[in-house]
């Protein structure tokens, strides 16, 4: 494949850079008139600033992020975790994942959390009851059937409470779909006993921080934001 | 330039976009493009000298974006090899043929080395000339010409291991 005629590759005549510097005005005037006028008499171009506009108008109409302004919100696997691959984990740690209890807050309709483990060069999904070692890569997955914001948070053995995803201060929209994988895996800690998971699907872009603190306080069967559904997991680290 | 966070509230306001599309063309995901677009303000909340020094505002956040999404490519790549199995095969990629080559070119992106694949994103995803180049990653543009001489090598080897 040659690089110059990717699916990705830009098709206008002037740089995405200088057509950004140009609608931001950080080009001197003269250069700003020979960008301007160029892009008056270039469809290319023309289409490339259209499009610039449309995310920019985009952009506005988001809300603004929760953190600006606030501390980011404490989490105990960084999802870089994945990419260290050199995480000195005792091999002979082993997890048992258990089914999630029977709670009423459980019965969402078609919701539903996956996770899959790598061992090795073994990847499969994990069940109730099966064992998986420590060291090994996770990833979860989601079921919706309707597009819905999800968290994923888990309590550690030692009752420190933490959000595996998203990286953010609240839920992250997720698609409808069976078994989206979200972005990014984790590997597990060294940590024993055991971890319980709360898979989260709401229907706005609930606060994650009071749902965090409130699994470190304790409150693990406490009521679930409105809109909100659970589906809670647990293992034991052996 | 008192960078407060209301100052970079009012920064993600007027400059976002040009995060947002260069994440979305570089990551393939909405949901991590706009992962991409709140988590390169933040970290400016934590640390605004970043950009207060800088020449200018666009071509930092192009320097960020750039580095960000190649990071999160690198580390996807490990997240993707546990679930491609599971999850992915037989499934078309999004897009068709054009999205399953989309696909193809980040994955060859996480490959790359850092300087080799940032040149690669600058001078054929965003259209940069080599001085364009050479002027965001503050080298010569003779280096430019190096680094996507040595792209196509790597790439045209990778898609042969492939």
């Amino acid at each position: 494949m040659n690089l110059a005629a990717t699916p990705l590759s830009w098709n206008a005549c002037l740089s995405g850079l200088r057509l950004d510097r140009w609608m931001m005005g950080e080009l001197d005037s003269a250069d700003a008139e020979t960008v301007g006028t160029h892009v008056s008499s270039c469809a290319p171009c023309s289409a490339a600033v259209a499009g610039i506009r449309g995310v920019r108008e985009e952009v506005r109409a988001l809300p603004l992020p929760g953190a600006l302004g606030r501390p980011a919100p404490r989490r105990r696997f960084p999802r870089a975790a994945v990419a260290g691959l050199g995480l000195a984990l005792a091999a002979s740690l082993v997890l048992v994942l258990r089914p999630p209890p029977v709670t009423e807050r459980s019965k969402g309709a078609g919701i539903g959390l996956t996770m899959f483990v790598q061992h090795g060069n073994e990847v499969r999904r994990a069940a109730p009851g099966e064992a998986v070692s420590a060291g090994d890569a996770i990833r979860f997955a989601v079921s919706t059937p309707a597009p819905a914001y999800v968290a994923v948070l888990s309590v550690d053995p030692l009752g420190k409470a933490s959000v595996y995803f998203p990286q953010a201060d609240r839920a992250a929209q997720v698609p409808a779909g069976t078994e989206v994988a979200l972005p990014l895996g984790t590997r597990l800690d060294a940590t024993t006993g055991e971890e319980r998971l709360l898979g989260l699907f709401c229907a706005s872009p609930v606060e994650l921080e009071p749902i965090r603190i409130g699994l470190e306080q304790g409150q693990d069967g406490a009521p679930l934001p409105a809109d909100c559904q659970g589906l809670r997991w647990s293992f034991v680290k052996r | 330039m008192i960078l407060d966070a209301a100052a970079i509230a009012s920064l993600y306001r007027s400059h976002g976009h040009v995060v947002l599309r260069r994440a979305r063309v570089l990551l393939g995901s909405e949901q991590d493009a706009r992962e991409a677009l709140q988590e390169i303000f933040t970290a400016l909340v934590r640390n605004p000298d970043a950009v207060r020094s800088a020449g200018s505002i666009v071509g930092w956040l192009y320097q960020a974006t750039t580095h960000h999404c190649l990071n999160h490519l690198r580390r996807a790549r490990t997240g993707a090899r546990v679930l491609e199995l599971h999850v992915r095969p037989g499934l078309p990629e999004a897009g068709g043929p054009r999205g399953e080559a989309a696909a193809e070119v980040r994955r060859l992106l996480a490959l790359l080395p850092d300087d080799v694949a940032t040149a690669v994103v600058y001078h054929h995803l965003d259209g940069m000339t080599h001085a364009e180049v050479a002027e965001l990653l503050g080298c010569s543009r003779r280096q430019v010409g190096y680094l996507l001489e040595r792209a196509q090598g790597l790439w045209d080897r990778a898609e042969q291991t492939a």
